[in-house]
């Protein structure tokens, strides 16, 4: 299904001694340290820690929005380091997902034209990402809000679009950093349900962010980090 | 969906702000074209000359007259086609210079033959002619003052002093859309054989209009008159009667440069203004755009998707502005015409128009590339944390 797919022995992500540092002014700022880690490919593998343990970063690094400092990120056999910007953009596009905890949604496109986004990308004709929009918005159960707008819908109904705009286009890898942060419970569990959905039977890699242990819980693994450690 | 409904929906997240930076920007692209139409005006009698006319006057200064004996003299020089002169009247219809408009005195038998392009029926001219006072006067002129045929105006001499009454024998209208219909012309013989005229200011006229038969040999005729008059007492200086326009033109300079300073710096406020928007708009949708760059938008997409929001502002406010102009062009004009005479009425050009909504929609791009650049050099993971 995917653009390029991934043979199932290769682990979709792996780190090797991945290091982060940040500058402020003349201070560096280590917020990563000499992380190895492999995430097999269709595994769904949660990260904990408190604030500032380097959780976001981390996902940054997996979904290349950032480099590292030292060391090498691999997803789907990929070496991100060996992409350019315009490359790494491309490639995002074709492989990963993306789940915010805010849903990150355009408030002036409908549901259906924010799911449609990330097809704009793809070859696409019109007719077809109607339909790839119509299947995706049917499977996060939000066939009947196509038209409506983020602000004309509640906080649960807008992450399950951001669910939707995530895989439409059948990414190898979904990122989601702190998916239910913003919502109650109700909504969480509709959420993660969704997760259940994206791990078990569409097989997807999931690589989840979270600080809610019940949201741990439905990962196959879980890590923690502490102070930019992997623990 | 498609980039183009994409940019549309983000211009429209705050209608009123788009709203008012459209008309700003409307005012602005008006303002320039009047400006731009002003300066118009002032070439207006430069673009309507005829290469094939020479003006000749006094060489010290054009308020310097020169002799009615020279005009014999200037017609038996060969490639000389046709001669007439003109004098500058200067008369109004009261004391003041309220309701004024043009009016010279010209030679009736010759005038039409140097200015073909001041048409009248042969009725109209003969009756001209016959009649030492009679009056030709523009079709806009009559317009105006609700003059026709048979009238007689009476101005008062602000050089030549006194009352001078004048009959209307006809009214004449422009073969062009260029020519002038806004003055009154008078048989230079009511003037000179007037007892009222002093008798120093007697045989005198303010310039010839001449006509060759080759355009390519003016050069060569005009250096031949003035040659004719050089020790003379009253030497000449003989010019293309476009050079001669833009000779009025110049006296204006400073005034001229003004107003394409300022009309400079309207350009520079429209950019400023969509610019602002533009910032303030990228701004508040940073987190947006980090987002639609985490999905893989490259970063020429969004610099395109912002420069297209600034063109579509552009284009609006050249629309609007360009819709506006003759509405001011015209108020203009009329509130003008009592002061300094009636305007031609094609005096705002297409050119100027379709000028000034290319520089309103170029503007309007260069405004976006600041914002569009500073769009897309946030770095992602930065742009996502940003809370709008």
């Amino acid at each position: 299904m995917s653009l390029e797919a991934v043979p199932a022995a290769l682990p979709m992500v792996r780190l090797e001694g991945v290091s982060k540092t940040y500058r402020r002014g003349t201070v560096a700022v280590p917020v990563l340290e000499a992380v190895d880690l492999s995430i097999a490919t269709g595994a769904f593998e949660a990260f904990m820690g408190p604030s500032g343990s380097g959780k976001s970063t981390l996902l940054n690094l997996i979904s290349g929005l950032d480099r590292p400092s030292t060391g090498i990120v691999e997803v789907a056999g990929r070496n991100l380091a060996e992409l350019d910007d315009r490359e790494l953009s491309d490639w995002r596009a074709a492989h990963v997902g993306f789940i915010f905890q805010l849903y990150n949604l355009i408030p002036v496109l409908t549901a259906a034209e924010n799911v449609e986004l990330p097809l704009l990308l793809t070859p696409l004709s019109r007719a077809e990402r109607r339909r790839h929009v119509a299947a995706a918005l049917d499977l996060v159960g939000l066939s009947h809000r196509v038209s409506h707008r983020p602000p004309q819908m509640s906080g649960g109904e807008q992450q399950r679009v951001a669910i939707a705009r995530a895989i439409v286009t059948d990414p190898d890898l979904i990122i989601a950093d702190e998916p239910t942060g913003d919502l109650d419970r109700k909504a969480a569990e509709a959420v993660l349900d969704l997760f259940g959905v994206l791990h078990q039977e569409l097989h997807k890699t999931l690589v989840m962010v979270t600080h809610d242990p019940h949201a741990a819980e439905r990962a196959g693994r879980v890590h923690h980090l502490e102070k930019g450690v992997l623990q | 969906m498609n980039y183009v409904r994409l940019a549309c929906r983000d211009l429209l997240r705050n209608p009123l702000r788009l709203t008012l930076t459209i008309l700003a920007g409307a005012v602005g692209v008006t303002a320039f074209i009047f400006l731009r139409t002003v300066i118009d005006i002032f070439y207006f009698g430069a673009e309507a000359a005829q290469v094939d006319r020479l003006i000749v006057r006094n060489k010290v200064s054009i308020t310097q007259p020169l002799p009615l004996s020279y005009y014999a003299r200037i017609a038996a020089l060969p490639g000389v086609t046709a001669v007439t002169h003109q004098e500058w009247f200067g008369g109004t219809l009261g004391e003041t210079q309220k309701d004024f408009f043009a009016n010279f005195a010209i030679d009736p038998s010759t005038f039409l033959d140097v200015f073909p392009e001041f048409l009248t029926t042969p009725a109209e001219l003969s009756a001209f002619r016959s009649d030492p006072c009679g009056a030709l006067i523009g079709e806009k002129l009559a317009r105006r003052f609700g003059w026709k045929t048979g009238d007689r105006v009476t101005l008062k001499g602000q050089i030549y002093p006194g009352d001078w009454t004048f009959n209307v024998r006809g009214i004449y209208t422009g073969a062009r859309p260029s020519t002038d219909t806004t003055a009154l012309v008078f048989g230079y013989r009511c003037l000179n054989e007037s007892p009222q005229l002093p008798k120093a200011m007697k045989d005198q006229v303010g310039i010839y209009a001449v006509r060759v038969d080759d355009p390519a040999r003016s050069a060569q005729v005009a250096a031949a008159i003035d040659a004719m008059f050089d020790n003379s007492p009253y030497p000449t200086k003989t010019e293309s009667e476009k050079a001669f326009q833009l000779g009025f033109v110049a006296m204006s300079s400073a005034i001229l440069t003004s107003v394409k300073v300022v009309s400079t710096v309207i350009l520079l406020i429209i950019l400023l203004v969509i610019g602002n928007t533009l910032a303030m708009g990228v701004r508040e949708r940073t987190r947006d755009i980090a987002t639609l760059r985490a999905m893989g938008f490259r970063p020429s997409t969004v610099v395109m998707l912002v420069l297209a929001e600034s063109s579509v502002i552009g284009f609006a406010a050249a629309a609007l502005g360009v819709l506006a102009a003759p509405s001011l062009v015209n108020g203009f004009a009329r509130l003008v015409a009592s002061q300094f005479g009636q305007l031609p009425d094609n005096v705002m050009r297409g050119r100027t128009l379709v000028v000034s909504a290319l520089a309103a929609v170029v503007v309007s791009l260069l405004a976006g590339i600041g914002p569009a650049l500073r769009a897309v050099r946030l770095p992602v993971a930065e742009g996502l944390r940003k809370v709008a």
